[in-house]
């Protein structure tokens, strides 16, 4: 609320995700590479294999390439996009871990001297000199994600810190341990799984089966070490977290389902044509392997961002930045009166502070298709309620006329035909249209919030009642606030519905 | 449960100061060297400009020094957040598409200087084509990043713009606030640029006079484009007259000409560190001003300070490490092939 709004038609998530998403699969490459070069560098040089290590060579100058320029640059990338999008929670993170950050930053320097000279210390260095570079630059890259996993982690879960306020309490919080080993597991596979796009074009025959072979290799070795680790992350995570997404969060067990297809994926395609056929991988299968790889790690990722919702720090903060301890002062005062950048539209300053950071109007989680067809009073109740709607929704804390205001910023955005005719459907095709748009937010078949169990064998009568007491059935019911037409069309679907529930 | 509370600085106000002032100095020390190096590389009178020693030694010193640029540009950045958020970040969201395209603007330049370094002597393959783009990108940069910083400093012009549109393309319009500083640090730039042209082509008789004169143009240029700056402060002027910056900005004046003194004697130790300090008492003036220009809207000492003391040691410990270890890992570089860069 202190800080100005940007108004972003693609969605705050999207731009997060497309910066995050990319830094996230170059830095970990960055930890796993280094690692990955300098021990194949020893054995190459052990057996003075100069083939490997003119393969190594070649893969290094890739890797300084992607790592030093993307990989710094998507992380500044990431701190700004951070710093625009969620200015409030970016400070909280500076100033409880601006040494922890400043730590990491000494870490960064040298390690991205150490990459520029074993990049350039091929054949300028002695090999034991090469390889105390190569060291460095593994140890120190580590170093840096060991610190940046304090401060991701403490997002999900900040632990005794929000009792004491401990810097060391939110930096070795619940999920650091988990996290950093399967961090470290993923960046040994990511290693693994770029080499083979070089290993993929290697010649002749025999070299680069050797080659595919042994990247393969440390693919599947890091998937083997990330596996458990998941699972011991997701033990490390505070039951009240995981079981509320059991229950009724879609988008993290869909991550995680996702994540688990990946792996599956990987392991085959890796075995497959990384041992068994190493001959038939070509740089198209490589380049699969590696989505492969890189489609597990972020939904990993995915999940760990979605199961954090409501909030941007656990028990902290909400997603739009509003600080949990204010809450009262919202309760009492409103949002208003705190949003210190006004644009003179107070609804769509109150939809920028409150929907905005998560919401589109017609981009990503786009609004105006939810609600077209609907009026003020329906959209000012489904504010109100809003932490009601799954779970993963900050409680709006503003008053009751701010929840009008923005019901009427966003009416006026709204397709104001009545649903028949925007949806050209009649009877219960259109009950089911209406029952989506003004129940299913609340009540999603297949939910724990199913009532159509509940709904299903009742008379027109029944359902006439239901609907005209709509709002005293329940906390947060909005009344039934649709036409004539779309009040019988919802009745005819209700007669639909079978006992036992579903249609 | 009463939540914490993270409105606070975690160290002294002057010790977080002392660092964004030392950090930003040195990055600008980074900055400098690829940016008035670029520019002088273009634009010098060279004879076979792409067979000249000196400036292919350049070409291949542009992505370490872009990448020296980029990580040293992070700390300072990361200080003054910690002082002013409300003032940065919200100049930043108002301009904020400008200042999120600062990063494929530098990730371009980035790659361009790669590209560069890589190239060919031969005229077919000039580094030309590359360094024209990147400086494009750098000047794009520098350009965003006056403008936003010194938007940051005028919270009521923040308030403005952001009322006329919130979509994050709001340039700030005040540019008499920053065009003139923006053109004292391009041609700081060129002078600082050229120390280093002439350290590395000290014993080239074509590269030397290049430098000196381009030395001395760069000074001259941003000693006057300095000075119609601070003549168009105004009333702040009379506030600063009343600070210690005025006398850092003075020694910092007096120990750039010194600077060029000994740059012409071919002095390039002392040169070197009168431009190093006259940098860091520009940078430590500059900072005095966004101080007086916030006076009345915003306070940096109203900071509740809550020290993290062992933190902030082992940050130092690690900095007094990394320092160690870089001057151990070059001198393991250099001393297994001297010649090397």
């Amino acid at each position: 609320m202190h800080y100005p709004f940007w108004e972003l038609p693609i969605g705050y998530g999207v731009l997060m995700a497309s910066a995050a998403v990319l830094h996230v699969f170059i830095s970990h490459f960055a930890i796993g590479g280094g690692f990955f070069l300098v021990v194949m560098e020893r054995a190459a040089r052990k057996a003075a294999d100069t083939a490997r290590i003119e393969f190594l060579e070649k893969l290094s100058r890739f890797f300084v390439l992607a790592t030093l320029v993307m990989g710094s640059l998507t992380g500044v990338g990431i701190w700004f996009v951070i710093g625009l999008l969620n200015p409030a929670a970016t400070a909280v993170l500076i100033h409880n871990f601006v040494w922890g950050w400043a730590i990491e930053w000494t870490f960064f320097l040298v390690e991205i001297l150490a990459a520029i000279l074993y990049y350039y210390g091929w054949k300028r260095m002695s090999p034991a000199n090469h390889m105390i570079m190569g060291w460095i630059y593994f140890v120190f890259a580590w170093l840096s994600l060991f610190v940046i996993n304090g401060i991701i982690t403490f997002m999900l879960t900040p632990g005794a810190w929000l009792v004491t306020g401990n810097i060391w309490d939110g930096f070795f919080n619940p999920t650091f341990w988990p996290s950093l080993v399967l961090r470290s597991a993923i960046a040994v596979m990511l290693a693994g799984v770029y080499a083979l796009l070089i290993a993929s074009r290697c010649q002749p025959e025999a070299f680069k089966v050797r080659m595919v072979r042994q990247t393969a290799g440390w693919g599947l070795l890091g998937l083997a070490a990330a596996l458990p680790s998941l699972y011991w992350y997701w033990r490390a995570i505070p039951s009240t977290i995981t079981a509320a997404a059991l229950q009724g969060l879609p988008t993290p067990m869909r991550a995680l389902q996702y994540s688990f297809w990946s792996a599956g994926a990987l392991a085959v395609l890796l075995i497959l044509f990384g041992l068994i056929v190493p001959r038939r991988l070509h740089l198209s299968l490589a380049v699969v392997i590696m989505v492969a790889g890189l489609g597990w790690f972020g939904s990993f990722e995915w999940f760990r961002e979605s199961i954090r919702k409501p909030f941007v720090i656990e028990g902290y903060m909400y997603g739009n930045a509003v600080e949990v301890r204010d809450a009262d002062t919202y309760k009492k005062d409103g949002y208003l009166s705190q949003i210190a950048y006004r644009s003179g539209d107070d609804g769509a300053d109150l939809f920028r502070h409150a929907c905005g950071s998560c919401h589109t109007l017609q981009g990503y989680k786009a609004l105006k298709p939810a609600f077209d067809g609907t009026d003020r009073a329906f959209i000012a109740a489904m504010v109100q309620s809003v932490h009601l709607l799954r779970g993963n929704m900050p409680p709006f804390l503003g008053t009751a006329s701010e929840a009008y205001a923005i019901a009427t910023y966003l009416e006026a955005k709204l397709d104001p035909r009545p649903l028949s005719v925007i949806y050209g459907l009649q009877g219960a095709k259109l009950g089911e249209k209406v029952f989506q748009i003004r129940c299913g937010k609340c009540h999603p078949m297949g939910s724990p919030h199913d009532k159509t169990s509940e709904l299903a064998g009742l008379s027109p009568q029944d359902y006439q009642e239901l609907l005209n007491n709509a709002a005293g059935l329940g906390p947060g019911m909005p009344a039934f606030t649709g036409d004539e037409t779309e009040r019988s069309a919802l009745i005819a679907y209700f007669q639909t519905l079978k006992t036992g529930g579903g249609k | 449960m009463t939540l914490p509370d993270s409105r606070f600085l975690p160290a002294p106000l002057w010790v977080i100061t002392a660092l964004h002032i030392v950090t930003l100095s040195l990055h600008f020390a980074a900055m400098n060297f690829v940016l008035g190096g670029t520019l002088i590389i273009l634009t010098g009178r060279f004879k076979r400009r792409w067979e000249n020693p000196t400036v292919r030694r350049f070409l291949a010193l542009f992505p370490s020094a872009m990448a020296a640029t980029v990580t040293l540009g992070v700390a300072p950045l990361l200080f003054l957040q910690l002082v002013y958020p409300r003032q940065m970040y919200s100049a930043a969201i108002v301009s904020g598409w400008f200042f999120l395209l600062v990063i494929p603007a530098v990730m371009g330049a980035y790659y361009l200087f790669y590209a560069a370094s890589f190239s060919g002597k031969e005229a077919a393959s000039s580094p030309a084509r590359f360094l024209w783009p990147a400086l494009c990108g750098l000047l794009y940069v520098s350009l965003v990043y006056s403008s936003v910083f010194s938007m940051a400093e005028h919270p009521d012009l923040i308030h403005r713009l952001y009322a006329q549109k919130q979509t994050g393309w709001q340039w700030n319009p005040d540019a008499g606030n920053y065009l003139l500083r923006w053109l004292h640090m391009i041609l700081g730039a060129v002078a600082v640029g050229a120390y280093f042209v002439g350290l590395l082509g000290k014993d080239d008789p074509e590269t030397f006079p290049v430098a000196k004169r381009l030395f001395g143009y760069g000074m001259a240029g941003a000693a006057a484009s300095g000075f119609a700056y601070f003549a168009s402060l105004k009333e702040i002027l009379v506030g600063l007259m009343r600070t210690p910056a005025i006398w850092a900005l003075f020694v910092g004046v007096l120990l750039s000409l010194g600077s060029l003194h000994f740059f012409f004697v071919r002095r390039f130790f002392y040169s070197g560190l009168a431009l190093l300090v006259s940098l860091v008492l520009m940078v430590t003036a500059r900072q005095e001003l966004r101080v007086l220009r916030l006076q009345g809207q915003f306070d940096p000492a109203s900071w509740r300070i809550a020290p993290q003391w062992f933190p902030f040691l082992l940050f130092l410990v690690c900095f007094a490490g990394a320092a160690i270890l870089i001057v151990y890992m070059i001198r393991l570089f250099f001393r297994s092939h001297p010649d090397s860069l």
